[in-house]
């Protein structure tokens, strides 16, 4: 194909960053993870232990079914399970849908297509670009598994099944970027494949049916490289879909011109509503897409946790000796595993806010920002409208998720007293995830061009979030979370002397993001 | 190979219900620079995208180089240079770079050139892309066009961010480009720019080609504007075909008579005016402004024809 290699090349150029940003966050994740169970989990003892003490089928839902749990290469994948399910298919996502509909939106590929590249090219080089990232990034994880003490060819099994999880997911974007015209579409499109991809996972493992096979997710895990026998070939199966989609990818950019998509809006309104010209109305416009995307994972998520609540507390309530050992009666026993969900609720919030936020600076770096600002719109009454939409998008979000998780563990456990304190639980985390928002309000405000920090932050919270408490990390990087000092409800009680220092927190950081903003040049790129 | 570098007859584009061309013809000649002219939206990008083999037709002939531009495209265009009218360019690269990139996908650059033009269009390559200034961003689009070694260059509104000085470079160097054997297929709304450059015109509306023709040969259709300063009245005027805008007045105990006049009548309004006994006289040849004007007029669609 013409002008692949050229492509190749400016790709490589262009996006040689957030490759390596990548490559380094997965394999960091999974090495950090891998190494902290390998020095918690030290004696045979120990391992065998593990296996007995999660094998409930809520736990299943959540990181999956692993074969040889009574290993460290079990342990470690069912720790990473989770945040595998997430981040290996966002690597893809990302990566695909930057680099071709992103660079095909801001007009960049129309500029390289009206050379010798052939329309096919960018696609097929972002996928030889992304296959070569896994490449690395299977090296990483082979090697950081080694260092944990697993086994060479269990280790090269399972670092490929998780590569294989982000390339199939690349080549899903690929073909939804023929679809559809924005790259905020791709990843809906994407998120949506990836939801329903984790609930066939989680529900053919809880019911042990095929539905298992139907998912990308399933794929990773069927391939069993902890247990007795592995199955390799089970990496054919997402070789052959990915390849399979490339080509369906690589076949409708023949079809279809620049710029255009196989899906098209109508024409729309002919002038503003009186609510858009203000600027809490044109704020509220930039962010409803996106705040809807987070309100449906979020709420998704809370309603197939409460309903597995009832599973949980019959897998404890199973283990007579385990709970009387540990004083559980009916009422608590599903507080643990509601406590947990409540931390996952809170990374989406926290999530939420820095992308919305992010999005404050994507405006400023295409333009949009100076001509409102020109106007008779203030710095201080625009940004005050965009933090109100954000700020009144993360309530929606805290209060629908509490109160649907509430209600289905209601369901799922027949005990109502549920509802409330679900809702109570969600509601204290919201100062800690206004402290994030003020983290992501305050380098917007003062240092635009480092908002990734954001990012980084978003990132540690929830790794610390996720597995801090498993991997027994001390407390001193715990507390670095907001989401920890909040003082993990429904388990143990809510500290509301550190909610008020928190909420204090958030509102000294976005004072000074406010200041900071009065006074900086605008535009920063 | 023929003479025609672009031959394009009758071609349709649909955007869902919207017809953007609208059977559209074009020819651009070896050698020539040919001015494209057109208001916002008239078509002139999609012409451009789907001769550059980015869109498909839905409907007519196109040919570049004599060949199909959507399924041949990839190996005609390493001999085509294009200036996108939007120009957007790598954020975190410098312009040096970005200019690289740009026309490595087509010939390459000429090394000499490439320096020339940097330092007579006043560029910094070695500053970010995220820091240009649009004109800034167009001049590097240009330079990366114009240094490369093809035989076709397509420009999409190219100097709508420059300043008059950088306006004067870029039409300096379209005419050195020209002289040294390229082809320049130059759209623009822009009368001046065109009037100063083109070879000849093509001037669509509405996805329709209006007219198409040498300067010379639009401005036969149009009309001369004429001020005279006459001892005595003007006999007759009102006997002219297709004289328009007759106004009489006295200035300093002159005749003082304004109209205007197509180019078979001026020789028989010269002569009734010349009886009058000239004292001062102003005559105007049609500018392309008024050629564009008119082109436009809702209702003289399709009156002049070249």
């Amino acid at each position: 194909m013409t002008g692949t290699a050229a492509m190749l090349a400016i790709q490589w150029r262009a996006q040689r960053r957030r490759l390596l940003v990548w490559v380094l966050a997965t394999v960091g994740t999974l090495a950090f993870t891998a190494i902290a169970v390998a020095q918690l989990y030290n004696t045979p003892e120990e391992i065998a232990s593990y296996g007995q003490a999660v094998v409930s089928d809520a736990l299943v839902a959540i990181n999956g079914h692993v074969e040889g749990i009574d290993t460290l290469g079990g342990i470690i994948q069912d720790e990473f399970g989770f945040i595998a399910s997430f981040l290996m298919p966002l690597v893809g996502l990302a990566l695909v849908a930057g680099m071709t509909r992103g660079e095909e939106e801001s007009g960049r590929l129309e500029a390289l297509l009206a050379g010798r590249i052939d329309r096919r090219s960018p696609v097929v080089s972002a996928m030889l670009l992304v296959v070569a990232a896994v490449v690395v990034m299977d090296v990483g994880f082979v090697l950081a598994l080694l260092a944990a003490g697993i086994e060479l060819g269990p280790a090269v099994l399972y670092a490929q099944a998780l590569g294989m999880v982000t390339v199939v997911f690349a080549a899903l974007a690929a073909v939804c970027a023929q679809v559809v015209l924005h790259s905020r579409g791709v990843y809906a499109l994407g998120f949506a494949a990836l939801g329903l991809s984790y609930v066939l996972r989680g529900v053919g493992d809880v019911n042990e049916t095929f539905w298992v096979w139907l998912s990308p997710l399933g794929w990773l895990e069927k391939t069993a490289p902890f247990a007795d026998e592995q199955r390799w070939w089970v990496l054919l199966i997402p070789m052959a879909v990915a390849t399979g989609l490339t080509f369906l990818a690589v076949g409708l950019t023949r079809r279809r011109d620049l710029g255009a998509a196989l899906y098209r809006q109508g024409p729309g309104e002919p002038a503003a509503s009186a609510w858009l010209v203000r600027p809490i109305g044109l704020a509220l416009h930039g962010q409803l897409g996106s705040f809807l995307g987070w309100l449906v994972g979020s709420v998704a998520l809370a309603a197939v946790m409460g309903a597995l609540a009832q599973e949980v507390v019959g897998a404890i309530l199973g283990n007579p000796s385990v709970s009387e050992a540990m004083g559980i009666t009916r009422h608590d026993a599903a507080d643990g595993f509601l406590a947990s969900t409540q931390v996952y609720l809170a990374v989406i919030a926290c999530g939420y806010v820095v992308q919305a936020l992010g999005s404050l600076r994507r405006e400023e770096a295409a333009g949009r920002l100076e001509p409102v600002l020109a106007g008779a719109s203030g710095r201080m009454r625009w940004l005050g409208a965009q933090v109100l939409v954000v700020g009144t998008g993360l309530v929606v979000i805290v209060v629908l998720s509490a109160v649907v998780f509430g209600a289905t563990t209601s369901l799922s456990t027949g005990d109502s007293g549920y509802v409330g304190t679900l809702l109570v639980s969600g509601l204290a985390y919201l100062p800690a995830e206004l402290v994030m928002a003020a983290v992501a309000v305050l380098l917007y405000g003062i240092v635009p061009r480092a908002f990734g920090l954001a990012w980084a932050a978003f990132a540690a919270v929830t790794f610390i979030g996720l597995l801090g408490a498993a991997l027994q990390l001390p407390d001193w990087v715990l507390n670095l979370s907001p989401l920890t000092h909040v003082g993990n409800p429904p388990v143990d009680d809510i500290d509301t002397t550190a909610l008020a220092r928190l909420g204090l927190l958030s509102a000294l950081l976005a004072s000074a993001a406010f200041a900071g903003f009065r006074h900086r040049r605008i535009p920063q790129g | 190979m023929s003479d025609d570098i672009v031959r394009i007859e009758g071609l349709v584009k649909q955007f869902g219900r919207f017809r953007a061309l609208d059977g559209l013809d074009l020819d651009v000649r070896r050698g020539e620079v040919h001015g494209f002219l057109g208001p916002n939206g008239a078509g002139k990008s999609t012409t451009i995208r789907i001769l550059l083999g980015l869109m498909r037709l839905d409907g007519g002939r196109i040919t570049l180089f004599d060949r199909d531009p959507w399924s041949e495209g990839t190996r005609l265009r390493g001999d085509v240079a294009y200036v996108p009218g939007d120009v957007s360019l790598w954020a975190g690269l410098t312009g040096g770079e970005c200019m690289d990139i740009l026309a490595g996908v087509h010939g390459g650059m000429n090394p000499g050139r490439r320096a020339e033009l940097i330092d007579r269009f006043d560029l910094d390559p070695t500053k970010r892309a995220r820091d240009y200034s649009k004109g800034n961003r167009q001049k590097v689009a240009l330079v990366a066009a114009l240094a490369s070694e093809v035989g076709l260059i397509v420009l999409d509104e190219p100097t709508s961010g420059l300043d008059p000085l950088m306006e004067q470079v870029f039409q300096d160097v379209i005419r050195e480009r020209r002289q040294q054997g390229a082809t320049v297929l130059l759209s623009s709304h822009i009368l001046s720019e065109v009037e100063a450059l083109a070879d000849r015109v093509s001037i669509i509306r509405r996805g329709k080609t209006v007219t198409s023709g040498t300067l010379a040969d639009l401005r036969r259709h149009t009309r001369t504007s004429v001020h005279a300063l006459t001892g005595s009245a003007v006999a007759s005027l009102d006997m002219v075909a297709g004289l328009e805008g007759l106004r009489t007045g006295q200035v300093d105990g002159s005749v003082e008579t304004r109209f205007t006049v197509g180019p078979d009548e001026l020789g028989q309004a010269m002569g009734l005016i010349h009886a009058a006994g000239i004292r001062g006289l102003t005559v105007e040849p049609p500018s392309l402004d008024e050629l564009f004007l008119r082109n436009y007029s809702e209702d003289e669609t399709g009156a002049v024809s070249a």
